[in-house]
C-alpha cells in the first residue's frame, strides 16, 4: 500500500518504553494530525518518520518502501520545526535554498525554484532579508518554504504554530490548509492544540501515553469518542463527565447521576448491570437555555458566567459536579444571571464505562 | 545581534529609573539615582571590589603616564620633574632597538593570529564531532592542562625539549642521523617555537569558550539539516562555524586589542641576548629599559605609545567587524 504506514512502532530510550507498538495508515495527499498531550509520544512518532531518531520494533514504510534504515536524507520527506529551524546567518532565499544546494541542484533551477516559493508564500518582497529581520508569521512562511521547495513525497510538521501569538496562528492555520489543498502532498502534522488539529486534519489520531487512543475524522471523534481521554481531549471545553450508575426498571437501563435519572435504550451491553459505576458524557454545546422538542431539563446552581461574545460559558454545578454549558447569548447575557435549569438534548449524550473508560456505545435517551 | 545591544537591553531596567520622562532636571535625576541606589545597594555592592581594582591597577596608574612628556627623576618625583614634550619618542623612535621590537612585537602577533587564534577553533570544532562520551573527556582534560602550569614551568618543559643534548626534539633527530641543532639560541628558531608553545599552553583552554558558543546553536538547526541531506562536514562548514561567528569575531577583536601584548613572560623566560634579533618584543625592551636600566620616562613613552597603537587597532577592528559582520563589542 502507498502512503506512510506505521506497523507496530515501538520507541524505547533504556528501559524507558515512550511509543507502544501503534499502528498506522496514511493514505497519499492525506492531511493526518497526531494530537494529544505533552509526553504523548507524537513528536516521537513524527520524529521516526523523518528519521531523526531510530525506531526500536516495528517497521515504517513509505510507498511500500521501509524506511527504518534508510538515511533521513533519503527518505523523501521535509520536516517544519516548532522554532522554525531557519539559518541565521542566511537570508530568506539562501535558507529555502538550503536544502537543494546540499542536493547540488542546478544553481538555474534553484533560482527558479526559490522565486516559485517565494511567491506560493508571499515572501518575494523579503527574500534578501535574514531570519531576524522577520515576524513570527514569515519566519513560519520560510520554514515552510525551505520544506516545500524539495517537493518531498511527505511533509512533517513538528508544532509549527505553537510559537505565534493567537491571532496569527488562526491565520497561518488556514494558510497551511490552502496550501494543503493547492500542493496536495502527504501531510503528518504535531500538535497539541485540539483546535488546530480539528481545522486542519482530514483525520486526527488522538494519542496518550505512547498508544493511540483513537483515529478518525474530525467529526467522528467529536461526536463519537471511543474513550473518556478522547472526549476529554476533542472540543473546547471538554466534554462534562458525570459520574453515576446504572440501574434498571421495567421500562429499561437508567443512569443515575446524582438526582439526574437519565432514561437509556435498551441495550444488551447494559443488561444484568445494575449498580454498575458509568460517566455520562454532555457536550457543553449540546446544552441549552430554553426548553427545545425532546430536550430534558436538569437543575443546577450557576456559579459563573464567562462571556465570548457570541457564547457565553455557564459554569455551574450540578449535585456537587462541575458542569459547564455552552450557549449562545444573541448579543444579550443579562437573563444568563438566573438561570436555574438547563436543558439537554438527549440523542447526544454519551456513556462510558467509569472503569475502563471506553465508551459503552449506546445512546441515552430521556432525563426525569 | 550585537554585543552592544544585548547588553543595552540588559541595562534597560537600570537605565529606565534614570531616564523616565517625568523626572524634572538634574535634582530629580539625582534623587532618582539615590534611590536606585538605595533599592539595589547589593548589586553595587557587589561591584565594588572590582571598581576599587580597576581604580587602583588601571586608572590611578594613568597619573604616572605624565612621565613618558617629563624628564623623570625619582629623587624630583612626577610632579617635580621638567616637562620636555616629545623628546622621549623621538629618542624611541631613532632607537634602532626600539624599531626592532615594534617589528618583533608585530610579526609575532601577526603570526599568532594567523596560527595561534584558529587553534582553538579547529580543536573546538573536532571536540565538537567526537561522539564518545568519555574519549571526548579525557581528551579535553588532556588538552586544558598546559594551561593550569605555570608558565615558567613551561618554559623549562619547552629549553628542556629543545635541549641539544638531552632533549627530545635533538634525539628523535637522531635517530634520523641529522645534528644537534641549539634551537633556542639560534633566531630563526625562536619564533616558530614561541608560536608553538603559545598554541600547546592555550589552544584547549581557548577552545571552551568556541565549545560554549557551539553548544549554543539551535540542535534543530542541524536536525533540519540532517533532514534536508547535509553530511558532518556540510553542517560544521555551513551550520556551526556560521553560527559561532560573532563569538569568533569578538574574540578576534579582543585579540587584535593585545596584539602589542605579546606574552611577555614567555618571551623573557625563552629568549636570550643570542635571540632577540626575532625575540625582543616592545614590552621586553620597555621592561629592560625602565627597570634594568631605570629609564622610567623613556620606557612610560614606549607603553604609551603600544597602548594608543593598541586602542587603535581595537577600535578599527570593532568598526570594520560591526560594518561586515553586525557583531560588535560595542
Amino acid at each position: 500500500m502507498s502512503g506512510v504506514v506505521l506497523n507496530k512502532i515501538v520507541k524505547k530510550y533504556g528501559a524507558l518504553q515512550v511509543v507502544h507498538g501503534i499502528d498506522l495508515k496514511i493514505d497519499p495527499k492525506e492531511f493526518v494530525v497526531l494530537v494529544g498531550p505533552s509526553g504523548c509520544g507524537k513528536s516521537t512518532t513524527l520524529r521516526m518518520i523523518a528519521g531523526l531518531e531510530s525506531i526500536t520494533a516495528g517497521t515504517l514504510a513509505v510507498d511500500d518502501r521501509v524506511m527504518n534504515k534508510v538515511a533521513p536524507k533519503d527518505r523523501d520527506v521535509a520536516m517544519v520545526f516548532q522554532n522554525y529551524a531557519l539559518y541565521p546567518h542566511l537570508n530568506v532565499a539562501d535558507n529555502i535554498a538550503f536544502g537543494l544546494k546540499i542536493r547540488k541542484v542546478p544553481k538555474a533551477e534553484i533560482r527558479q525554484s526559490v522565486q516559485e516559493v517565494a511567491e506560493i508564500l508571499g515572501l518575494t518582497d523579503y527574500l534578501a532579508r535574514r531570519p531576524s529581520d522577520l515576524s513570527g508569521g514569515q519566519r513560519q512562511r520560510v520554514a515552510m518554504g525551505r520544506a516545500i521547495v524539495r517537493h518531498p513525497k511527505v511533509f512533517l510538521f513538528d508544532e509549527p504554530l505553537s510559537n505565534l501569538d493567537a491571532k496569527l496562528r488562526t491565520q497561518m492555520r488556514a494558510e497551511i490548509k490552502r496550501l494543503h489543498k493547492r500542493l496536495g502532498v502527504t501531510s503528518i502534522y504535531v500538535t497539541h492544540d485540539q483546535v488546530e488539529a480539528m481545522t486542519l486534519a482530514d483525520r486526527i489520531v488522538v494519542m496518550n501515553e505512547g498508544r493511540i487512543e483513537q483515529i478518525g475524522t474530525p467529526m467522528e471523534l467529536f461526536n463519537n469518542p471511543a474513550n473518556r481521554f478522547v472526549a476529554g481531549f476533542i472540543g473546547s471545553p471538554p466534554m462534562n463527565q458525570l459520574h453515576g450508575f446504572l440501574e434498571a426498571d421495567d421500562a429499561g437501563p437508567v443512569a443515575q447521576i446524582g438526582r439526574l435519572k437519565v432514561r437509556l435504550p435498551k441495550s444488551e451491553v447494559l443488561e444484568n448491570q445494575n449498580g454498575k459505576p458509568v460517566v455520562l458524557g454532555i457536550r457543553p454545546e449540546h446544552v441549552t437555555v430554553d426548553e427545545v422538542p425532546g430536550s430534558f431539563p436538569i437543575r443546577i446552581n450557576l456559579d459563573l458566567v464567562e462571556t465570548l461574545g457570541s457564547e457565553a460559558l455557564l459554569h455551574t454545578d450540578l449535585d456537587g459536579m462541575t458542569f459547564v454549558a455552552r450557549v449562545e447569548t444573541l448579543g444579550e447575557i443579562s437573563h444568563l444571571s438566573g438561570v436555574d435549569t438547563l436543558h439537554v438534548k438527549p440523542d447526544l449524550l454519551k456513556l462510558f464505562d467509569a472503569e475502563t473508560g471506553r465508551s459503552l456505545s449506546v445512546d441515552a435517551r430521556t432525563g426525569t | 545581534m550585537t554585543i552592544q545591544e544585548d547588553s543595552s537591553s540588559r541595562n534597560s531596567d537600570v537605565l529606565a529609573a534614570f531616564e523616565t520622562e517625568d523626572q524634572p532636571a538634574s535634582g530629580g535625576r539625582l534623587e532618582a539615582a539615590i534611590d536606585h541606589l538605595r533599592r539595589e545597594w547589593q548589586l553595587y555592592l557587589m561591584l565594588l571590589p572590582m571598581v576599587i581594582w580597576f581604580i587602583v591597577f588601571l586608572y590611578k596608574p594613568m597619573y604616572g603616564l605624565q612621565i613618558a612628556f617629563k624628564d623623570y627623576s625619582i629623587f624630583r618625583g612626577i610632579a617635580g620633574s621638567p616637562w620636555v614634550g616629545l623628546e622621549h619618542f623621538e629618542t624611541l623612535f631613532a632607537n634602532d632597538q626600539f624599531l626592532r621590537a615594534i617589528k618583533n612585537t608585530v610579526t609575532i602577533s601577526a603570526l599568532n593570529l594567523l596560527f595561534g587564534f584558529p587553534a582553538p577553533i579547529i580543536l573546538a570544532l573536532m571536540f565538537n564531532e567526537v561522539l564518545h562520551a568519555s574519549y571526548k573527556r579525557t581528551a579535553q582534560t588532556i588538552v586544558y592542562l598546559p594551561h593550569f602550569i605555570s608558565s615558567v614551568i613551561i618554559a623549562g618543559i619547552v629549553i628542556t625539549a629543545f635541549s641539544p643534548t638531552a632533549g627530545i626534539v635533538n634525539t628523535i633527530m637522531g635517530w634520523f642521523g641529522l645534528d644537534p641543532v641549539y634551537f633556542l639560541t639560534q633566531p630563526e628558531w625562536f619564533r616558530p617555537i614561541f608560536i608553538g608553545t603559545g598554541i600547546w599552553q592555550e589552544a584547549g583552554f581557548g577552545s571552551i569558550v568556541f565549545l560554549a558558543a557551539i553548544a549554543g546553536v539551535n540542535p534543530s538547526l542541524y536536525e533540519s539539516a540532517v533532514v534536508d541531506g547535509a553530511n558532518r562536514w556540510q553542517m560544521m562548514w555551513k551550520i556551526t562555524i556560521p553560527s559561532i561567528l560573532p563569538t569568533i569575531l569578538i574574540m578576534l577583536i579582543i585579540r587584535i586589542g593585545n596584539i602589542m601584548e605579546v606574552s611577555f613572560e614567555l618571551v623573557i623566560l625563552l629568549y636570550q641576548p643570542a635571540t632577540y634579533e626575532t625575540a625582543d618584543v616592545v614590552n621586553t625592551w620597555i621592561y629592560r629599559q625602565g627597570l634594568q636600566s631605570g629609564q622610567y620616562d623613556l620606557a612610560a613613552a614606549a607603553g604609551l605609545f603600544n597602548a594608543v597603537v593598541a586602542f587603535i587597532l581595537v577600535m578599527t577592528a570593532n568598526t570594520l567587524s560591526r560594518r561586515f559582520s553586525r557583531t560588535s563589542l560595542w
